[in-house]
């Protein structure tokens, strides 16, 4: 029965179902109220909720962000396994320091300012999970261009996005093929589990070796497709930038979206100097 | 042929090494992004460090794309692609690996010299890792209100950041960072330039020696890196601000609400009159 179990987890913890995972929260969701919010109005609304809540000690205003946080979240419907990542993150975090606080002979009084930490951690946190996992890569890095990030980082957010399926998969064929070539140790008592470890770090260093010459050769590739059509010179040039976020448009919804945010901030607010 | 030994490599090379750091790098956090860390005690085993990618092409073409290929692929493969972009932190960890990767890579002058390789990947690693450990104990200190007063507090946030150092510099360090990259550079010296249309990096080709120049550089680059942390320090102001405001706010936040409800209304009902044009 455990025996079952664990296999079942195992199962479902594997690269494929990582990749999937990936994919789905890059591609899956680009329908979804915040994905086709304006990039522009959804960063100056990460900025406000990415900042603001680290030099605010408030407990209401902190709860008050973090419940927004959590709306635009659950309706940017991001993949499972980035938010079990994020919890696990957080609570690993400031569990971690609470514990070894404690070890340090510090009493219950130390809980209350690492709750506030832990508050801060994920609503910064939820919020930026919110815009960059939430919105559609492109419009991303239109967005950011528009405010000026140099053109290396949207051109890396967009390769990044269409390359990621091909690197992975390809990365997975050349492990496989090691693992189809190689002689695990046995791995029942503990020196061999450690041995078997070893040995999967090693694969996995090794596979590194093919997958740099042949990342090598595509990346000349890509290059070289770049230049043939003037990337270069595009990148510094004013007119294509201008033709390039020609699309982005703020409409009344993305308005009513920022109103909406300001008027619970505004809420919260009142709460809090009324509480 | 000497004609074509050309020291400099051209901005195409540059923009080639750049993009083979960076989806390799990328791809290898994103995978440690994604695979959970394990702890035994306190000691955490972590396939935390594949530095070792960013280091081995640092060594073979130039340092100062790879170094910035690596970092850029983190920050866009594991954290804007998984949605875990953290602000600030983020700017400290991009320019904390551009720095370690960029000092390892400037090191070596000759790839074929194994030990000079060893030593470097060495150094990279380490000043990345304590350049981390120095801003986090920073952050903890800024982001915790009173945090003298918290007993036990800032022994505990010391201890277990210079444990993690130490921890990360003997582990990952040498694990994952030397040894790897002591097997993979040989191995790819001579046979991954030309695939980039470039000659191999020689005595004669380097960039060469570590000038104080570059040492000023980096220094100036890590001052920013902690300046991004001081921002959240002058964000005590931001509180003090925050906090007059709090007193005297209710009539201000009601303002606001008003302010918001009213712009709601108007956004609205524009809406539906741009609806209802767009109907018609």
């Amino acid at each position: 029965m455990l025996n079952k179990l664990s296999e079942s987890i195992l199962d479902k913890f594997s690269m494929d179902f990582l990749r999937n995972q990936v994919l789905k929260n890059a591609y899956g969701n680009d329908d979804t109220l915040i994905a086709v919010r304006d990039p522009r109005v959804l960063l100056l609304w990460y900025l406000f909720f990415g900042l603001v809540p680290w030099f605010v000690n408030d407990i209401v205003f902190l709860l008050g962000c973090f419940v927004l946080v959590m709306i635009t979240t659950l309706l940017a419907r991001v993949a499972g396994l980035v938010l079990f990542l994020f919890a696990l993150g957080v609570f690993s975090q400031t569990g971690y320091l609470l514990i070894v606080t404690l070890l340090f002979g510090g009493d219950a009084s130390a809980i209350l300012p690492l709750l506030v930490l832990t508050l801060k951690v994920t609503t910064v946190s939820l919020a930026s999970v919110t815009v960059f996992s939430g919105l559609d890569p492109d419009r991303l890095s239109n967005g950011l261009m528009w405010y000026g990030c140099p053109e290396r980082l949207s051109f890396s957010i967009s390769y990044a996005y269409r390359m990621l399926p091909m690197l992975m998969e390809e990365f997975q064929n050349v492990l496989l093929s090691y693992r189809l070539r190689g002689n695990p140790p046995a791995h029942d008592s503990i020196p061999g589990k450690i041995r078997y470890l070893i040995y999967q770090v090693k694969v996995i260093v090794h596979s590194f070796y093919p997958l740099m010459l042949n990342t090598a050769k595509r990346s000349r590739t890509t290059v070289e497709a770049l230049e043939i059509k003037g990337y270069r010179y595009a990148a510094s040039s004013k007119e294509v930038r201008r033709m390039k976020l020609a699309s982005l448009k703020i409409s009344y919804d993305d308005l009513i979206f920022a109103a909406v945010s300001f008027l619970w901030v505004a809420v919260t607010m009142l709460l809090s100097s009324i509480l | 042929m000497d004609a074509f030994q050309n020291k400099q490599v051209s901005q195409s090379q540059k923009l080639m090494v750049f993009v083979l750091t960076m989806s390799l790098y990328g791809l290898a956090t994103l995978f440690t992004e994604l695979i959970p860390k394990f702890q035994v005690g306190i000691v955490e085993f972590s396939v935390e460090y594949f530095l070792f990618i960013p280091l081995v092409l640092a060594m073979l073409f130039d340092p100062l794309s790879a170094a910035l290929g690596a970092a850029t692929g983190e920050l866009v493969f594991s954290e804007i692609m998984l949605g875990q972009f953290g602000g600030l932190g983020e700017l400290e960890k991009f320019l904390t690996v551009t720095i370690g990767v960029y000092i390892a890579g400037r090191l070596v002058r000759d790839p074929r010299n194994t030990k000079m390789v060893g030593v470097a990947a060495f150094v990279g690693t380490g000043a990345q890792l304590l350049m981390g450990t120095i801003v986090d104990i920073c952050k903890v200190q800024f982001a915790v209100e009173d945090f003298e007063a918290v007993a036990g507090l800032p022994e505990s946030v010391y201890a277990t950041e210079g444990f993690a150092f130490l921890n990360d510099l003997i582990f990952s360090g040498i694990l994952f960072c030397v040894l790897p990259t002591l097997f993979l550079v040989p191995r790819l010296y001579g046979k991954i330039e030309p695939l980039l249309g470039m000659n191999p990096r020689t005595k004669e080709t380097s960039l060469g020696l570590f000038s104080a120049k570059t040492a000023a550089g980096c220094a100036v680059a890590f001052l920013c890196a902690v300046c991004a942390e001081m921002l959240a320090s002058s964000g005590f102001e931001l509180i003090d601000w925050e906090a007059s405001w709090a007193e005297s706010g209710t009539a201000m936040a009601v303002g606001m609400i008003v302010a918001a409800v009213v712009a709601l209304a108007v956004l609205m009902v524009m809406r539906g009159k741009a609806q209802t044009a767009k109907v018609k």
